[in-house]
């Protein structure tokens, strides 16, 4: 079943797929590029890698939050188009099929954090850092993996209600962003105080996008 | 006898304007249930509350002799179910489609699935999403077959399909139901295909059940009935008495549940019967329907 679950998962995302993987591979490539041309300067040239690997490194998490929502709303747009007919009709028990397609979602997962796993390897071989720099591309591709897994998490969980409900939800969302911003336009002392603070739940943590947050870079001190 | 399918008491609502209302339905293990109705009547609610896809709001549901919806999945291992429209994945091909459905029910007859393939003409590497409405219909019919399933749940099975294509997919159910003792339930309010097929016939209008019966008695035991000197209280009779209508000095009577005796009633009556007129199912079904919405008094 899961074989199955998973092929036909694979065979609805698999363009998202590609593109992710492409750019998970091209980012850590893409620091060695940027970081050798500024390193070139005349200036400091620890300071100019560490200014390309956080410039680049601001991407990943990005990287990460796109790879969660294009797989959570992908593993159920063909059940959400036939109103899960057809899924509810099977001779399984609805937790179960729910667990075959997040299952199925999370390994598919797997392409774009093994390519940036990849290009980060190819990245540190292919460069001679100056002394004081460290390259951390085993770290960065765990860490790239929870925050792909959390943000698949959150959208899987978001897309699994009715196309109505996750509206609902990304509604709120969006009127609370926009009655900060009329507050703060207002010039109100209240204002960004909502967003703010939902921010600061949201990305402190124990903040379900807490991991997101931080440095996130392939070469550090 | 036990049922494949029981419902007793069983109350749903949509909306303000539809409900089922105390539906007790009982299919015969083993038969063939034709469930006739008008659109809109509530058949594909019955049938998505019977598989527990929608939740009653009373009543009980038994399918195969387990409980809905507490048995659900290991009654989906042994039920076929058509749905009124097709809901498979579009982007597989026909025979990813037919893997996919395979990979969840144990019994599934691969080389029955092939055979039916064939049999209809189903190309195994196009695309669900460029298949016609009758290759969809006759791929729906090939995946629910090959499950060789106790039960086949069939939602306007035929609706929108040309007659070759029609003839094809009954032609199969039939093949099928020849080889051993599935029960059938299929939904339709096209009756002349059901009443080829089926043995049983249940009459659902505006969310009730009008009635149920053997197919033969249905066919049979409905008359239009032209009566002189007809009485004007009618008061008990053997036969049911559906419609009735002025016309001159005569009353035609549409009756169900008629026997050649009771003409004698009649008489007793003091009336006489000029003649007695078959219909045929569809008649018949028109006639239950006008009755069933202005009541005869």
């Amino acid at each position: 079943m899961y074989t199955q679950v998973l092929k036909a998962q694979w065979l609805a995302a698999r363009l998202p797929v590609v593109l992710l993987t492409v750019l998970g591979f091209a980012l850590p490539l893409l620091t060695v590029t940027y970081g050798g041309s500024l390193a070139n300067a005349p200036t400091d040239r620890v300071a100019q890698w560490l200014y390309a690997s956080q410039k680049i490194g601001v991407l990943i998490p990005g990287l990460a939050l796109l790879v969660g929502l294009l797989l959570g709303i992908g593993a159920w747009a063909a059940d959400h188009a036939g109103k899960h007919v057809y899924a509810l009709s099977l001779p399984v028990p609805r937790p179960m099929y729910v667990l075959l397609r997040f299952a199925a979602g999370a390994t598919l997962l797997a392409a774009p954090v093994a390519a940036l796993g990849l290009g980060s390897l190819i990245a540190v071989l292919s460069v001679k850092l100056p002394s004081g720099i460290h390259a951390y591309p085993l770290q960065l591709t765990v860490r790239f993996a929870l925050a792909s897994l959390v943000c698949y998490a959150i959208f899987f969980a978001i897309s699994i209600a009715t196309r109505r409900a996750a509206l609902a939800v990304l509604g709120v969302i969006c009127g609370v962003v926009l009655a900060d911003i009329l507050i703060s336009s207002l010039d109100l002392q209240a204002g960004a105080v909502v967003t703010g603070w939902l921010f600061n739940v949201l990305t402190t943590w124990p903040g379900p996008l807490a991991i997101l947050m931080g440095r996130w870079a392939l070469f550090d001190v | 006898m036990s049922h494949a399918i029981e419902t007793h008491d069983l109350g749903y609502r949509a909306g303000k304007h539809f409900e089922i209302r105390d539906l007790t339905l009982r299919v015969r293990e083993g038969s063939i249930y034709g469930f006739l109705g008008p659109n809109g009547s509530g058949k594909t609610t019955t049938i998505r509350l019977l598989l527990g896809m929608l939740r009653p709001i009373k009543g009980a549901i038994s399918v195969l002799g387990r409980k809905v919806p507490e048995e659900m999945a290991r009654i989906m291992a042994q039920t076929g179910y058509v749905p009124e429209r097709p809901h498979l994945y579009p982007y597989l091909t026909l025979e990813q489609a037919i893997r996919f459905h395979a990979a969840f029910y144990d019994g599934f007859d691969l080389p029955y699935a092939g055979e039916l393939r064939r049999g209809f003409g189903l190309p195994l590497a196009q695309k669900l999403s460029h298949l016609s409405k009758g290759e969809m219909g006759k791929l729906h019919m090939l995946l629910v077959l090959a499950q060789r399933p106790e039960l086949l749940v069939l939602d306007e099975p035929t609706d929108g399909l040309d007659p070759v294509v029609r003839r094809d997919v009954l032609s199969a159910l039939l093949d099928f139901c020849s080889q051993g003792s599935a029960t059938v339930f299929i939904s339709s309010h096209l009756v002349h295909e059901l009443e080829r097929i089926c043995d049983w016939v249940g009459v659902l209008d505006d969310g009730k059940l009008v009635v149920e019966l053997p197919m033969q008695s249905f066919k049979n035991g409905i008359k239009r009935i032209r009566v002189a000197h007809a009485p004007s209280l009618v008061g008990d009779t053997p036969f049911v008495l559906l419609q009735r209508e002025t016309a001159g000095l005569e009353q035609v009577w549409v009756v169900r549940g008629w026997q050649p005796p009771m003409v004698q009633w009649f008489e007793g009556a003091g009336a006489a019967v000029r003649e007695i007129v078959d219909l045929d199912l569809e008649e018949g079904f028109v006639e239950l329907l006008r009755s069933s919405r202005t009541p005869t008094s």
